[in-house]
């Protein structure tokens, strides 16, 4: 298992633990209150209440450990030191207090300690929680799970994006816990009173609550899940042809399919908890596990897509974001067209050469046939001309260059786009004597 | 079938903008793979993304692989600045580094050439 494995499945933990952590606070505070009020009367209300907290806390546990990995291989990537000089030379520090992402990983552990600070009264043996830590704990769950914002794909652009997108992914990750982060917690609920443990209508009560919440959820998670998709796909063909588009396909139907249940579950199954109750309560425990599965399963492609360059620049990646180590790289920029030249090894002896191809959008550019030619730094050296061959991803390779001596080379691209029509591009490129 | 209506038309709409998440490079000064006639003082790279300052490099050399840059680079927003020394006629490498505040890193080469065209 590679780097890249570990942190979609450190990630996907993270994620799902800060889901349950804020979740359980938000059922707490919004959905439970029917049940405490009449706490006198519920036999089941001491087990559920020490269920709720023991999550709380496992939840928030796991949430800090993940953090904490997922702090650590950040600070590794981001410092490209190894593991034990991460940690024995200070990287990590400089990454909490130098950086956006170590910034806010330092704010959620302080919303993570007070939110934990709150667990006692927001938990009681034998009342409903007071107001105010009610609101404090929402608050913090609020910035507990809203700060993972600054570990995405939302932060970084300037001007209105700046501002818009990070909003928009904040909203979505509290809207996101509000819905599948407090699901799992109605299980227990509807099997206590299937068990005759709960009162059958203060958990009615309850679900019309969690329906309620659920509608303005789903409402925000598709206004804010539009938004974010706005700045990182940007066009339909980058949905359906990128696998992160194709990723975030998957992750839109199982949201479709979710609502789907949640809209039987509201407009079928909760009106009949008036009558036959037990029956209904069964196919709504049913209905929320299996809700509860494709929520983890969307946290499980969210954890990938993050990794993964968004759709929107997906080209750009391949130009800059992956020169192979030791290559000799161009970027040729005119107004025409543009040309990224790899070549490998970027020393002296034999090579190999990638050229792509953008428009002055940087869209790749169709070219019927492209010539390379390399001219040597010695004055009056011989140029050698090739055909380049296109390969399945469009870009176009020279095999076996001969690259004679170290110095400044010129290579020329020629790109034929049509029968009379020539993009030539040409720019010096450093080849380094063999080492 | 009116959400699914609703859900093509607002992606239609999405797809009149696109825009960047990782720092690439945008553009540079001097250009990139450019020749410019009088040694610069400095070089310039814009990108497409904010900078971590703590974590973002870059490095000039000349054809020998001998550094001629003032050492320490200068981050702002999106631009990364780095001065440079006297730099005689001759071709020139711009290695960088860049750490997005997304938390994603690219990293990238250019040459430029000091001199006559």
């Amino acid at each position: 298992m590679d780097w890249h494995d570990t942190m979609i499945y450190v990630r996907a933990v993270h994620f799902a633990a800060c889901m349950l952590t804020a979740g359980v606070v938000f059922f707490t505070v919004f959905i439970v209150p029917p049940v405490w009020a009449d706490s006198d009367f519920v036999k089941g209300l001491p087990a559920f209440r020490a269920r709720l907290l023991a999550a709380a806390w496992i939840s928030l546990a796991v949430s800090v450990i993940s953090g904490a990995l997922w702090l650590l291989f950040t600070a590794q990537s981001m410092s490209g030191e190894p593991l034990p000089d991460v940690l024995s030379q200070g990287v990590i520090w400089t990454v909490l207090t130098r950086t956006e992402f170590g910034n806010a990983w330092l704010l959620r552990l302080v919303a993570g300690g007070l939110l934990a600070a709150t667990f006692a009264g927001l938990f009681p043996a034998q009342r409903r929680p007071a107001r105010a830590i009610a609101s404090v704990a929402v608050v913090l769950a609020a910035v507990f799970v809203g700060g993972l914002a600054w570990a995405g794909h939302a932060i970084g652009a300037s001007g209105l994006e700046g501002t818009i997108h990070p909003a928009a992914d904040v909203l979505h990750l509290i809207a996101a816990a509000a819905w599948i982060g407090t699901l799992p917690f109605l299980v227990p609920l509807f099997a206590a009173t299937e068990h005759g443990a709960m009162p059958m209508a203060l958990v009615r009560a309850a679900t019309l609550r969690f329906s309620a919440l659920g509608i303005v959820s789903v409402g925000t998670l598709f206004a804010t899940g539009v938004v974010n998709s706005w700045y990182l796909v940007g066009s339909i063909a980058a949905l359906t042809e990128t696998f992160y588009g194709k990723l975030l396909l998957v992750k839109v139907a199982l949201f479709f399919g979710m609502v789907a249940i949640a809209a039987v579950n509201r407009l079928r199954f909760t009106p009949r908890l008036m009558g036959n109750g037990i029956a209904a309560f069964r196919q709504l425990r049913r209905n929320a596990v299996i809700e509860t599965l494709g929520g983890a399963i969307v946290v499980g492609v969210v954890a990938v897509l993050g990794t993964l360059p968004p759709a929107s620049h997906a080209h750009h990646h391949a130009a800059y974001g992956a020169v192979p180590k030791g290559a000799a790289f161009v970027h040729i920029h005119t107004e025409e067209g543009m040309a990224d030249v790899t070549i490998k090894p970027g020393h002296t002896g034999e090579a190999h050469a990638t050229i792509r191809l953008w428009n002055g959008d940087f869209e790749s550019l169709d070219a019927r046939k492209v010539t390379v030619t390399l001219t040597p730094p010695t004055p009056g050296g011989k140029a050698a001309t090739r055909i380049a061959v296109q390969d399945a991803d469009g870009a176009w390779q020279v095999n076996r260059l001969d690259l004679t001596e170290p110095g400044n080379w010129t290579v020329t691209v020629d790109a034929a786009l049509g029968p009379d029509s020539h993009l030539v591009l040409d720019a010096p490129i450093v080849i380094d004597p063999e080492q | 079938m009116r959400m699914l209506i609703a859900v093509v038309s607002l992606f239609l709409l999405a797809s009149a903008s696109a825009a960047e998440a990782h720092a690439f490079l945008d553009h540079a000064s001097p250009l990139v793979g450019s020749t410019v006639p009088t040694a610069p003082h400095q070089v310039s790279l814009t990108f497409t993304q904010n900078l971590e300052a703590a974590f973002s490099t870059v490095e000039v050399t000349d054809a020998n692989g001998v550094r001629v840059d003032q050492g320490k680079a200068q981050v702002s927003g999106n631009t990364m600045q780095i001065g440079l020394k006297a730099l005689p006629p001759g071709s020139y490498k711009v290695q960088w580094h860049a750490l997005s505040v997304d938390t994603h890193t690219t990293q990238g080469a250019f040459s430029f050439r000091v001199g006559a065209p």
